[in-house]
């Protein structure tokens, strides 16, 4: 039987799929070497303090255990970071949250490592804690960081126009006040990796990390060992969504395997010490101010975002720089005002999670939309209609849209479905005690790191000996598929079925720097780069073929799966044949592509490092249809509808997984996740305590897909990874108002909390 | 302590610890990393295998509790034809995205299947409640249950015509 | 390393017990183990396996009334027909049980032992008038729960003593019966609050009789014997049905944590009994 090539637009099996369903799939956790030593860190406990000693001799007597590492054996600076380098690997002076590490110990087992840990004696004077901004930024707060005064790590803002002034002028005016928790990742795959001391001194490590080249410089820098010398493998990861950009275990990792003796050494979080001491979602608080004209144009906005970064910098800059990019909505503004403040506390670190920065100002702007139709009387559908962007247009951002821009397409799309033209008939018939309602959210996220970013990727091609085409994958798959995607792109290009396909995963040493998994970025960039080395590949694999079967004209050779073959002449080669004959650098194609950048930066902002402005946002339009138990306060999502436009689809299969997956974290984040803590110590340190939603929280997600086409992507695409994470919160607070007439803005939406604003409004 | 036990169809003898958790002994011990661990407190269903037919908890499962029991994993899945069937339904539906989440899942999907052979949607996302998945909002999961249990009551059906 | 004894009878059990005084009972282990987590691992005290004793399993008629193991785990109540015919609401809340592998693993003596104020199968047992058979050297006794669970983690089960059986009476006659679970997730969740409630109505559409049991909402199982005894003959109206879940409000005594306020859990506590008297109405 024929085989069929992969081809982009076809929901083609995913690459990866058969080898996770049997299980046979290799993680990081899922890596044992022989010989292999423990290793764990031990986490100072409290919020804010002076180290004075560790004590590790009861440790050390505990059978199995073989070193306790502290600061004094940290080569080098001492330091690790992504932007800023201020996170010790092992604390040497200042504590700044519960779960800084302080000393590392190695074992022989896993349960020797557990009794060892809890031997180590850590002693702290202890410096009074800041546990929100407020407290932070008043006068006489502890100061955190010296380079940073008052705990900020960042000020800034961006104004177009005089918001100030124009919210006078309009007709209509609502405010509000609304604030978000931190979240956490909850990738299944907890953090770890293993590592070993290699002979010439560097170190090589197999890591869950989204970010295998750039971790290279996070633990060179830190530990005094030169970059190229540390060499990191990203197999699949079991989860990223930014939790695992940044260094996590990777500088203890390698501190270990220093000390090691030449054994290789293992780190795994579990799940206690991911929730205590992973990075976090940045909490938020949000006041804004929003006004229109009496026909609903939207003509000012003023807010304010307060990020909680947490002990260390992290992304906090650059989280806070998109959220304030998005802070206006998909709409046209013509004055805004939005200020910023990235803070320092002594909470656990905020850093990167899906929908990074904008998930936070979504849930304000979109509530204040609704907030804005009820005042003007105007359908909240209509009113959104009215003001949304299209091509040409410029954001509230000041950024005049130059790319695809399908806002309008989407929140059409919707109007025309039946969940929505059915809501009244649907709110209708709520069973006894139940209230329903109905609530809309428009979304938008940008791909790419932004300006003052180089955003490039390089992709390497190669065909094997034996005939088959690899992939070297250079930007971590964590589950998001992009691997899957670019066997998909390079079976297109090359006429090749999946079983020509092969990935190689991110290896520092055999591929080559292409940044890092994250800010949807990696289908667009690194397939960008890579549909120009399939096609180089090609036109060599056809003109080898065409010398080889002694064509006169290359004109009719052409690729399909397994061979070469030459119809008029039928004459053909197998692959493998061909890879005989061409020499191992005749076989690999490399080639580049540099993300485009904004060649208009207007004017608008001032105190960004980098970042500001982005060129190309996926767009979305939500719809919840939502039940309230009266006697509960418990919120049921019974219908979910998500139209998104992310360019053209390349598999339609793979943007539904994205857009339902982030559709199912966003309502966790609007129904129940709160990383609770107590003075810097999270409370919420398990499963059972934090939750996420389960098979039965969640309703059949729609996903519809607004066809369009980004003509800068590779086959018109553009990144959808983060854009329906958004929806929900926003969503399900506007279909609560609708249901009940309570507003909600404090996030999670609990029952507690909607029963409490019921009683409050003394409703029925 | 010496152990023998049913695994995945053969009879096998270890020795482990009494106390040793069965999700150990599986991934280290015996090298069948299929099983995976993501919570070790029984919470999010990465670990669960079937024991004696019955899905299981391997995290909250002690080694002294194997000697004569039947276990499967999901290495031992497609020895017969609901679990191939199944395990084909998850890679063709796009059930698997990161796929950490997918041994357990198809494990408790076949505890379901066994049970109840052409179960509603409400029913497989009941038969799933105990399985975390981060990544999919479980519709392609729940998408990928229902097809192999239409493509095992069809082959049942061929089997016995 | 934790030795783990497994007895296959009672006689080896109590032998196992008197040389390992310290010994850790484990039935299903979903409780047990997740203590051992947590404890500093220096402690040596071995576990007792529980689930090879036969007298520990089976459910069985034993008079008019059900005799079920404390080792029967919440899937086997669930699939049992004389469980489901004779203690439906057993099976009710049997079925809300974490999830699926942990219902085929916990069982229904550790959730009575581990005498959680949240556990689920109490308060059914309560309304049940469900007693526990306790085996010793000594001999055996019965004691119904509400003796038996003293408060949050606490059973009068003392030294040397071994919960072996369930014992629910027959059943009242009670057409009406419900259980609900309100947790912050709708499976896999602690309950926040849950209800228990039979009843039976006169031809008047009156209730004849009615019993309520409350979970989540006390140092155990909350039970309102005033109001049930005044809401006999009581009319199902709308002041009937307000007035009751006052008192029920008023005489509750929860706690905050982590996973909802006192407050919350007393205003639910009285909805709870508010939606199974409406729906009493029909």
């Amino acid at each position: 039987m024929q085989k069929q090539p992969l081809a982009a637009g076809r929901p083609e099996i995913r690459g990866d799929a058969p080898t996770k369903a049997s299980g046979r799939e290799r993680f990081a956790a899922d890596c044992y070497p022989d010989n292999l030593i423990w290793a764990g860190a031990v986490r100072a406990g409290v919020p804010h303090g002076r180290l004075q000693a560790v004590d590790s001799a009861a440790a050390l007597a505990v059978p199995g255990v073989l070193k306790v590492l502290t600061a004094k054996d940290v080569p080098g600076p001492n330091r690790h970071g992504i932007i800023h380098q201020d996170m010790p690997v092992l604390a040497d002076d200042r504590i700044l949250y519960p779960g800084d590490a302080v000393a590392l110990v190695l074992a022989e087992s896993r349960e020797a490592l557990r009794r060892a840990i809890k031997q180590v004696r850590v002693v702290v004077q202890p410096l009074p804690g800041v546990f929100d901004p407020e407290a932070a930024l008043a006068q006489g707060a502890p100061p955190l960081h010296q380079e940073f005064a008052d705990n900020v790590l960042m000020a800034a803002e961006i104004r177009k126009g005089d918001a100030l002034q124009a919210l006078t002028a309009c007709a209509v005016v609502v405010d509000g006040e609304f604030s978000v928790p931190m979240q956490a990742h909850v990738f299944l795959e907890t953090e770890n990796g293993i590592a070993r001391l290699e002979e010439d001194g560097g170190v090589a490590m197999t890591v869950s990390t989204q970010s295998p080249f750039r971790d290279r410089f996070e633990v060179g820098n830190a530990l005094g060992i030169p970059y190229h010398k540390i060499r990191i493998v990203s197999p699949h990861l079991g989860g990223g969504f930014g939790g695992k950009d940044g260094a996590t275990v990777q500088c203890l990792l390698a501190l270990a395997a220093l000390h090691a003796d030449g054994r290789p050494v293992k780190m795994q979080w579990n799940r206690e010490e991911n929730l205590a001491a992973g990075y976090k979602r940045h909490a938020c608080q949000l006041s804004y101010q929003l006004g229109a004209k009496k026909d609903g144009t939207l003509h000012a906005l003023h807010c304010q975002l307060v990020y909680d970064t947490g002990a260390y910098a992290h992304l906090g800059g650059e989280v806070m720089e998109l959220g304030m990019e998005h802070a206006g909505g998909p709409y046209r503004i013509a004055h805004t005002l939005i200020e910023g403040k990235c803070v320092f506390t002594n909470n656990p670190v905020a850093g990167a999670m899906r929908a990074f920065g904008v998930c936070q100002p979504t849930f304000a702007f979109e509530s204040m939309m609704d907030l804005l139709a009820a005042k003007l009387g105007m359908d909240p559908l209509q009113l959104r209609l009215r003001n949304a962007l299209v091509k040409g247009d410029v954001n509230c951002a000041g950024v005049r849209l130059t790319t695809s821009t399908d806002i309008v397409g989407c929140l059409e799309m919707l109007q025309s479905h039946p969940l929505w033209r059915q809501r009244e008939a649907w709110k209708r018939q709520a069973p006894a005690n139940t209230r329903r309602g109905v609530g809309l959210a428009a979304v938008f996220n940008a791909a790419g790191y932004g300006g003052k970013v180089r955003d490039a990727a390089i992709a390497k091609v190669e065909l094997s000996p034996k005939g088959a085409i690899v992939v070297h994958n250079a930007v971590a798959d964590m589950g998001q598929g992009n691997a899957s995607a670019f066997l998909q792109i390079a079976g297109h290009i090359l006429g090749q079925d999946a079983s020509r396909l092969r990935l190689r995963h991110p290896d520092t040493t055999t591929a080559y720097p292409s940044g890092s998994s994250s800010a949807g970025r990696t289908t667009y960039t690194f397939g960008n780069a890579l549909i120009r080395a399939c096609e180089e590949l090609r036109a060599r694999l056809i003109n080898r073929a065409g010398l080889l079967l002694a064509v006169d004209s290359d004109r009719d050779v052409r690729l399909v799966p397994g061979k070469v073959i030459h119809p008029p002449s039928e004459r053909e080669m197998p692959l493998e044949q061909l890879a005989a004959f061409m020499p191992q650098e005749d076989r690999v194609c490399i080639s580049q592509f540099v993300a485009p950048i904004c060649e208009q930066v207007p004017d608008t902002s001032k105190g960004f490092l980098i970042g500001f402005p982005h060129v190309i946002f996926a767009y979305g339009a939500h719809l919840a249809r939502i039940e309230v138990d009266a006697l509960t306060g418990a919120i049921r999502v019974c219908d979910y509808l998500a139209v998104t436009d992310g360019g053209a689809v390349v598999n339609p299969c793979m943007f539904d997984q994205q857009v339902q997956g982030g559709v199912a974290q966003g309502i966790g984040y609007a129904l129940m996740e709160e990383v609770a803590t107590h003075e810097g110590a999270v409370r919420s340190g398990d499963l059972a305590t934090y939750l996420i939603p389960g098979a039965l929280d969640l309703p059949d997600v729609i996903s519809c897909a607004f066809q369009g086409r980004e003509e800068s992507g590779p086959f018109g695409l553009k990144g959808v990874g983060e854009v329906a994470l958004n929806g929900p919160l926003p969503a399900l607070a506007n279909g609560v108002a609708d249901a009940c007439g309570v507003r909600l803005r404090q996030a999670p939406l609990t029952p507690e909390r909607v029963l409490a604003a019921r009683e409050a409004q003394q409703c029925i | 302590m010496h152990l023998t036990f049913t695994l995945n169809g053969n009879e096998i003898q270890v020795e482990a610890a009494d106390d040793r958790r069965v999700v150990d002994l599986l991934r280290e011990d015996l090298g069948l990393t299929g099983t995976k661990e993501g919570c070790g407190t029984g919470e999010c269903g990465a670990c669960t295998i079937l024991a004696d037919g019955e899905s299981r908890l391997s995290c909250l499962m002690v080694a002294a509790q194997l000697p004569g029991a039947h276990i499967t994993t999901v290495e031992g899945m497609t020895a017969q034809t609901d679990g191939a069937l199944l395990q084909q339904a998850f890679v063709e539906e796009g059930a698997v995205q990161c796929g950490f989440c997918t041994p357990g899942m198809e494990m408790a999907a076949l505890a379901l299947l066994r049970q109840d052979d052409a179960p509603s949607r409400d029913t497989i996302r009941e038969g799933l409640s105990g399985n975390l998945c981060r990544c999919t909002g479980y519709v392609k999961i729940v998408d990928a249950v229902e097809r192999a249990a239409s493509d095992i009551r069809s082959c049942r059906d061929r089997e016995n015509t | 390393m934790r030795t783990v004894l497994t007895p296959s009878c009672l006689e080896e059990f109590f032998s196992l017990l008197d040389a390992h005084p310290d010994a850790l009972p484990m039935a299903g282990g979903t409780d047990l183990l997740l203590k051992l987590r947590n404890t500093a691992a220096a402690d040596a005290r071995p576990v007792l396996a529980l689930g090879r004793m036969a007298e520990m399993h089976g459910i069985r008629a034993e008079g008019e009334g059900l005799s079920i193991g404390a080792a029967e785990t919440f899937s086997g109540i669930i699939a049992d027909p004389l469980a489901r015919q004779q203690a439906p609401l057993l099976s009710l809340a049997a079925r809300q049980v974490g999830g699926p592998a942990i219902r085929n693993m916990a069982t229904i003596g550790g959730n009575i032992c581990t005498a959680s104020p949240a556990g689920d199968s109490l308060p059914p047992l309560y309304l049940l008038d469900a007693a526990v058979e306790i085996v010793s050297r000594r001999g055996r006794r019965r004691l119904p729960i509400s003796q038996f669970i003293l408060g949050p983690g606490r059973t009068s089960l003392g030294e040397g003593e071994l919960v072996t059986r369930v014992l629910l009476p027959r059943d009242g006659c009670f057409p009406c019966q419900s259980f609900e679970k309100v947790g912050r997730r709708r499976s896999m969740a602690i309950s926040v609050t849950s209800f228990a409630g039979q009843a039976r109505l006169d031809d008047h559409g009156s209730i004849a009789a009615a019993r309520f049991a409350w979970g989540s909402v006390a140092p155990t199982v909350a039970r309102f014997p005033a109001l049930e005894h005044a809401l006999v003959g009581a009319r199902l109206d709308d002041e009937t049905i307000r007035h009751a879940a006052e008192i029920v409000r008023s005489g509750v005594s929860p706690i905050d944590d982590i996973r909802a306020g006192a407050q919350y859990r007393r205003i639910v506590a009285g909805n709870l009994l508010v939606r199974f008297l409406e729906g009493l109405r029909g």
